[in-house]
């Protein structure tokens, strides 16, 4: 098993083996790495291509939508296209958090459950609809009030799949609170419990066609966003600090 | 540790839980910027006639318990410096209470707008009665679960940590700050 | 290991399926259930019709769907207690329960979707309302699969006092068994197999919800042992 494995320079005693890779965070920060990568991405797919950030009205006729549709076939498929090829790295950033959480004070169970829910989230929370609107693009001469449907199930399950991601901000609060190694500090915790209630608030998107709370509205779209954004770069420096800090002999370093 | 049990004067909790409710804050005058908007500068008419289907004495006593348990929850917190951990586990007790009351008196209240038939999506003014009440009580059912872990911290064998406590206290206050707030908006403003 | 969390996970499931349940009995298709049967006009009028009480329980359904995810993976760390030759069965278990709870999330956004424009084409709302039944009703290859890890790896589970009794693992298997012929409900618009019908409605959830309440207890009781224990060798 050893002579897979050579002494490392500073390792204390010469006969410890250890992982020849010299940087032994090497695999968290190349996750790290993902986020501010893919969010960017994201960020260039659904606002410039894909043209769904923000999105168009509830209040749309069938034709004003396939002419928004036909309008922007080209970059919406670039759009779809890329997500397609990149949505998969946002499981690197998963890893990373629960590698973070395992490290916390609490059982594994939180962590396997933020991991479980963002899984789910994946399907109905963003490729359901990047879906939606590649078929809406994929034949332009489709039936009218197909495309509609398309739409509507597109935008209403982007912005409207609430449950997935409850139940990922509230597992992470929780951990957080739990925690009594300060992996994360509790301020991210309290933040996660904004993002939990941001769903709440888009709950009338499933019911309104205008106004603040449908799918494109200033509190349910805008403001949902924004809190978002600013947990996600919460989440960022706080992954960054909580790599940096972890100390070089923890066991679960090279397991 | 950040703070200590001296003669110096300090914040009550800790930062973070500042960041929490001055941001929940913020984030409700959204909603309230959102109402404002939309309804008293837009639709006037339509929201003074709207306003009228609500009970005012709903509203009333909702506010008078919110304010009856912030009173217990600020004498639990004074209670809990002087140590005295029995009685202000009672006043705990007894915040929660009122709070489950309001809850009580939300779901009656809420049980009869929609029987006379108006819901969510009745008109404009429904529309944000129902969200931010919504939202309220989503506070007040967060806020519970924060006294049922303060009310664990205080019965627990050890002595309890007075940031805690406080921050139990802080985020209580705001809800209760937060209701007095729509009770003007919607419910006194004619 | 802590227990407190583990509690916390626990305890979602009592507080969430109160929820759940005040929704599926809001949701005015369930009782009687819809009939695949039903014309495309009717599918559209009942949409018409109802659409504030379908609303407001798929909406709770969409909010809460998930909040059983933590109770499963206590399961998942329950198992990985077990004296398995290796941890296989709670990871596939993991996986299972991840992938299962996403079919789940398909169905309220279609239901959903098909209340949000009342107004649409009766054809398209009746394909809509069929998507969202195949998918509330049919997905139970995952449960299947979660519940036989679940039985595997408590027959596996070498030592004196076992983490599950038994019994947890004849009544998984039993439980994956009932809810099996609910697959069929894709193929048939009448009769005991279709979505409304005996089986695949009646029994399959009826043999859920009982699952979900006796593995709360089962897990409850072993969540206990282990606090005992770890007190014990503390």
């Amino acid at each position: 098993m050893s002579s897979a494995l050579e002494a490392h320079p500073g390792a204390a005693s010469a006969s410890e083996a250890v992982p020849t890779v010299k940087n032994r965070k090497l695999d968290q920060w190349i996750c790290w790495w993902s986020l501010p990568i893919f969010y960017n991405l994201f960020g260039l797919i659904f606002v410039y291509l894909g043209k769904l950030m923000p999105p168009p009205r509830p209040g749309l006729t069938t034709d004003e939508i396939v002419a928004f549709i036909q309008k922007n076939a080209a970059s919406m498929q670039a759009a779809w296209v890329l997500l397609t090829l990149s949505l998969g790295f946002a499981s690197l950033s998963s890893g990373l958090i629960i590698v973070q959480m395992k490290r916390m004070t609490t059982s594994p169970v939180l962590a396997y459950a933020y991991m479980a829910a963002l899984a789910v989230a994946a399907l109905p929370g963003c490729l359901l609809c990047t879906t939606m609107f590649s078929l809406a693009a994929f034949r332009p001469d489709r039936d009218r009030e197909i495309i509609a449907l398309l739409y509507d199930l597109g935008l209403l399950s982007f912005v409207g799949s609430l449950g997935c991601f409850v139940t990922q901000y509230m597992v992470f609060a929780i951990a957080i609170f739990l925690d009594k190694r300060g992996i994360f500090p509790k301020w991210l915790g309290y933040m996660s419990i904004w993002g939990a209630v941001t769903e709440l608030v888009a709950t009338p998107i499933w019911i309104f066609r205008s106004g603040p709370y449908a799918w494109n509205g200033l509190i349910s779209f805008w403001l949902g966003t924004l809190i978002f954004v600013v947990w996600e770069f919460c989440l960022i420096v706080s992954l960054f600090r909580a790599i940096k800090q972890q100390p070089l002999d923890e066991p679960g370093n090279h397991a | 540790m950040p703070s200590s049990s001296g003669t110096s004067r300090r914040l009550p909790g800790d930062a973070d839980i500042w960041v929490f409710v001055v941001g929940d804050m913020l984030i409700f005058s959204a909603y309230f910027a959102a109402y404002l908007f939309t309804g008293r500068m837009g639709s006037r008419e339509l929201f003074l006639r709207s306003e009228q289907h609500l009970s005012q004495t709903s509203g009333l006593c909702n506010t008078l318990i919110l304010l009856t348990s912030s009173l217990f929850i600020a004498l639990c917190v004074h209670a809990a410096r002087l140590g005295n951990l029995r009685l202000a586990s009672r006043f705990l007790e007894l915040g929660g209470a009122c709070g489950v009351g309001f809850l009580l008196v939300k779901v009656f209240e809420w049980h009869s707008k929609l029987a006379s038939g108006l819901t969510i999506s009745t008109n404009a003014f429904f529309m944000h009665y129902y969200v931010m009440t919504g939202v309220h009580v989503a506070h007040i059912l967060i806020g519970l679960t924060f006294l049922m872990v303060v009310r664990r911290e205080l019965g627990g064998a050890q002595a309890p940590r007075m940031e805690l406590v406080e921050a139990g206290g802080i985020y209580w206050h705001m809800v209760d700050f937060l209701w007095f707030m729509i009770f003007s908006l919607l419910y006194l403003m004619r | 290991m802590n227990i407190t969390d583990q509690r916390i996970c626990l305890w979602l499931v009592p507080g969430f399926g109160a929820v759940l349940a005040f929704a599926f009995l809001l949701f005015p298709g369930f009782f009687p259930p819809l009939s695949p049967a039903m014309s495309a006009d009717e599918v559209a009028r009942f949409y018409r019709d109802n659409v504030g009480p379908l609303r407001a329980s798929m909406i709770v359904f969409n909010f809460c769907e998930v909040m059983f995810i933590p109770f499963f993976m206590v399961i998942v760390v329950q198992m990985q207690r077990m004296k398995n030759p290796s941890r296989a069965f709670a990871y596939s278990y993991l996986s299972a329960a991840a992938s299962g709870a996403t079919m789940f999330a398909l169905a309220d956004i279609a239901w959903l979707v098909a209340a949000f424009r009342p107004e649409r084409s009766p054809q398209l709302i009746m394909l809509l309302n069929d998507l969202a039944w195949m998918a509330f009703i049919t997905p139970v290859g995952f449960i299947i699969a979660q519940n036989f890890c679940l039985a595997l790896a408590v027959y596996m589970d070498a030592q004196p006092k076992p983490v599950f009794p038994r019994w947890v693992g004849h009544f998984n298997i039993a439980t994956a068994l009932l809810m099996a012929p609910a697959a069929f409900a894709l193929v048939h618009l009448n009769g005991p197999l279709a979505w409304d019908g005996i089986l695949s409605f009646w029994v399959r959830i009826g043999t859920y919800v009982l699952y979900v309440a006796v593995m709360f207890l089962v897990v409850r009781s072993a969540i206990n042992r282990q606090a005992l224990e770890q007190r014990v060798a503390a």
